[in-house]
């Protein structure tokens, strides 16, 4: 055994003393660490992708990185827990108005976003409306995820009937698909997916929830009276009573499983039926979004973001996850194939990605002449927009008109609870 | 060192000795011993139970937002609400499911205790098996219900089509208001049953076999039996039963968010679920938590109600 010296022993027990004081460990033993909470993506081959993103990462820059995921529903009351602790993870996933609820605790990211677009181009408007908040980016736009039409081509061609190019159009082609048995899917249930089609078919008619100064309601005009009277015939004639107790798959297995014939949501249907190899994926399709009276296309747009928590003691290291995951075009690139064009990029001159030319079946997500919002446009978001959202009035208001309350009375019950909701 | 009359030298007590005779003899002390021992319980009340409960109406009666700095408002929030037609609804929801849930998971827990009191064969097995639904997670097995009253896969609807007990497709459970209560009352009375049915029969086993022989011997049938005799010496564990099962059936969170999600149309929305919605997804906690501390003032009266009575019954 070796002897000890007094000089060593010495030493070895004034150092051990100065880092157990300081808590600073030395530069020998330091090793950066961050931390990622996300969302259990619904293209699950981009979560294994990012998971080796972050090895890569790791070996590239000495900085550790630990991605954690959690269902969707549970992001809210998560990021409630870390806020109010102020204490968790230095990344977050976020999406809708996110950026806009957890402001005051979100790091400033403007120079960030200005890197990105510098080299990607703009942000998409989407993107810009949630995650700029007050003029300060307080989240950085990561990707997008839209909704699109999706349909049993197999069944239209079929029956020969014409591929619907307004929301009128679908009506028709709805009629014959409910007497094949194939109905259409429109959920009209206490789920976002009911907003995210019921937002595009208002604003094609030139209607809107709230007025663009976050204050007025705009519910009870001649537009929302003309889309209640569309969505009751629509439940009459060409969708079944189930959608009334839809959650935000439902439509998605509808189509997969073989019975609806027109749904309208994000690629995620099809890429399950593909890539499950079912029956349905041969005979399902996309097409552009459905236009208003007017020729307005208007979609659901859901972008994702990155945002810092400003508790985070890793700041900087946080940046630089940020910028190697979505500032090196190759990485970005390798990001966004992995999730099979259900997550896309979200800067204008990444918009045409070769993602799109992976499957035939994806041309129709180019949406030229379509624009794109998040829940509550045009109202900038805030937290009455996103309890606007959140409590599914505009579901409801739809609901109670397919179940029997008059349009008048449901258009009404809608406006007075946005009414109370905007004063509050 | 000190000697002994006898010429015996005894050794006097070290000082290290001398402190835990000290303190020995004043751990003996009854005043000194309980509070140590209620202390840690009494701590942990105060962590896990009357701080968060004082963050709560603290929250209630101001304006927070989650990471932003409030001010106290009162009871404006308690007032507000009252205005929201998605709040009124869920108050009348909340009595209407607790009450149609107690009524049958009393009567229901009475038989089924009743029965599992029998000579039966397996009774270890059988009492085992009854408690499952409320060992297994609430949220899985609530899963298990959404899928047999799935709209599309519903296993109640194909059973019921294929004895043709129901015409095709056969009741939207989750998509027609009385149905959706229906669903979520059935599935909480699956879950809560195990409880009544074992405390009524821990009730039962505790009460005297003689007195059931001497009101045999004096003529007295099965039901006089259990109207004179079960049911007078249950009435103290039948109001905890219903004390404990009112609180918990009023705060259910997980069936609801499960199976219906308030759905449709609020019409199953429980002040638990709209807590949740609004305070945790959207960001109020002050209106969050005055949603749920509503009906603190009345389940507290409630509690004292019922403790008085099972008190009474008691003595």
């Amino acid at each position: 055994m070796n002897k000890i010296s007094r000089r060593r022993f010495l030493t070895t027990t004034a150092g051990l003393a100065g880092i157990l004081a300081s808590g600073i460990p030395p530069a020998r033993g330091q090793q950066r660490e961050i931390s990622y909470l996300c969302w259990n993506n619904f293209a699950p081959a981009s979560d294994k992708k990012l998971a080796a993103i972050g090895q890569r990462f790791t070996k590239d820059t000495g900085i550790k990185i630990r991605i954690d995921h959690i269902a969707h529903p549970q992001q809210a009351a998560k990021y409630a827990s870390e806020v109010q602790t102020q204490a968790g993870h230095d990344l977050v996933e976020m999406r809708m108005h996110f950026p806009w609820l957890y402001e005051p605790q979100l790091v400033d990211l403007s120079d960030l976003v200005k890197e990105l677009e510098k080299k990607h181009g703009p942000a998409l408007s989407s993107a810009r409306e949630t995650a700029m908040v007050k003029g300060v980016w307080r989240a950085v736009p990561q990707y997008r995820t839209f909704f699109v039409a999706c349909y049993r081509e197999d069944l239209f061609k079929k029956a020969g009937l014409k591929v619907p190019d307004t929301w009128e159009d679908l009506y028709t082609a709805g009629k014959e698909l409910k007497k094949m048995g194939h109905p259409v899917g429109i959920p009209i249930a206490q789920n976002y997916d009911t907003i995210s089609t019921a937002g595009p078919v208002l604003w094609s008619l030139g209607g809107k929830e709230v007025e663009k100064d976050g204050k007025t309601v705009a519910i009870g005009g001649p537009q929302t009276v003309e889309m209640v009277e569309w969505y009751k015939k629509m439940y009459r004639d060409c969708m079944e009573p189930e959608v009334l107790s839809w959650t935000d798959a439902s439509n998605n297995d509808s189509l997969v499983a073989g019975k609806a014939g027109w749904i309208h949501n994000p690629v995620s249907a099809y890429l399950t039926a593909r890539n499950r190899k079912m029956e349905t994926a041969a005979g399902i399709n996309h097409h552009r979004s459905l236009a208003g009276p007017n020729g307005q296309r208007h979609e659901t747009d859901v972008p994702r973001h990155i945002g810092i928590w400003k508790f985070s003691k890793n700041i900087e290291p946080a940046k630089e996850w940020i910028r190697y995951l979505l500032g090196r075009r190759e990485v970005y690139d390798e990001y966004v194939m992995s999730g099979d064009a259900f997550n896309l990029p979200a800067y204008t001159s990444l918009v045409d990605h070769p993602v799109l030319k992976t499957d035939p079946k994806f041309a129709a997500l180019r949406q030229e002449g379509v624009q794109f919002h998040c829940y509550g446009w045009p109202a900038p978001a805030s937290d009455k927009i996103q309890l606007i959202t959140n409590s599914f009035i505009l579901p409801n208001m739809i609901a109670k008109a397919v179940t029997g309350t008059s349009t008048k009375e449901a258009i009404a019950w809608g406006a007075n609870e946005m009414k109370r909701i905007l004063a509050g | 060192m000190a000697t002994a009359d006898a010429g015996v030298i005894v050794a006097a007590p070290r000082p290290r000795f001398r402190l835990r005779l000290r303190l020995r003899e004043w751990l003996n002390r009854e005043e000194v011993l309980g509070p140590l021992f209620v202390t840690p319980a009494l701590l942990l009340l105060l962590v896990l139970v009357a701080y968060p409960f004082c963050m709560a109406v603290y929250f209630s009666l101001s304006d927070a937002f989650i990471g932003r700095p409030s001010q106290f408002i009162g009871i404006r929030n308690f007032v507000n609400l009252w205005e929201s037609d998605a709040f009124r609804q869920t108050f009348q929801n909340a009595f209407v499911f607790t009450s149609i849930a107690i009524a049958f998971k009393l009567v229901l827990g009475i038989t089924l205790a009743l029965l599992l009191n029998q000579q039966l064969w397996f009774k270890r097995w059988i009492r085992g098996a009854v408690l499952l639904p409320w060992v297994i997670s609430t949220a899985l097995s609530t899963l298990g219900w959404w899928w047999m009253f799935n709209s599309l896969y519903s296993v109640v609807n194909w059973t019921g089509i294929a004895l043709e007990l129901m015409d095709p497709p056969g009741p939207n459970w989750l998509g027609q208001k009385y149905y959706a209560m229906t669903a979520v009352i059935v599935v909480n009375i699956w879950r809560g049953l195990p409880f009544f049915a074992i405390t009524i029969l821990a009730g039962l086993m505790a009460i005297p076999k003689e007195l059931y022989e001497a009101a045999e011997a004096d003529g007295a049938g099965p039901v006089r039996r259990f109207w004179y005799i079960t049911l007078p010496l249950l009435k103290p564990v039948l109001g905890i039963v219903i004390l404990f099962s009112t609180i918990f059936t009023f705060s259910e969170f997980n069936i609801v968010y499960v199976l219906t999600n308030g759905g449709p149309i609020n019409s199953t929305h429980l002040f638990a679920t709209l807590a949740r919605q609004v305070g945790l997804e959207t960001g109020r906690i002050g209106e969050g938590a005055a949603i749920s501390l509503y009906l603190f003032p009345v389940l507290m009266f409630v509690v004292w109600a019922q403790l008085k009575s099972v008190r009474k019954e008691v003595l």
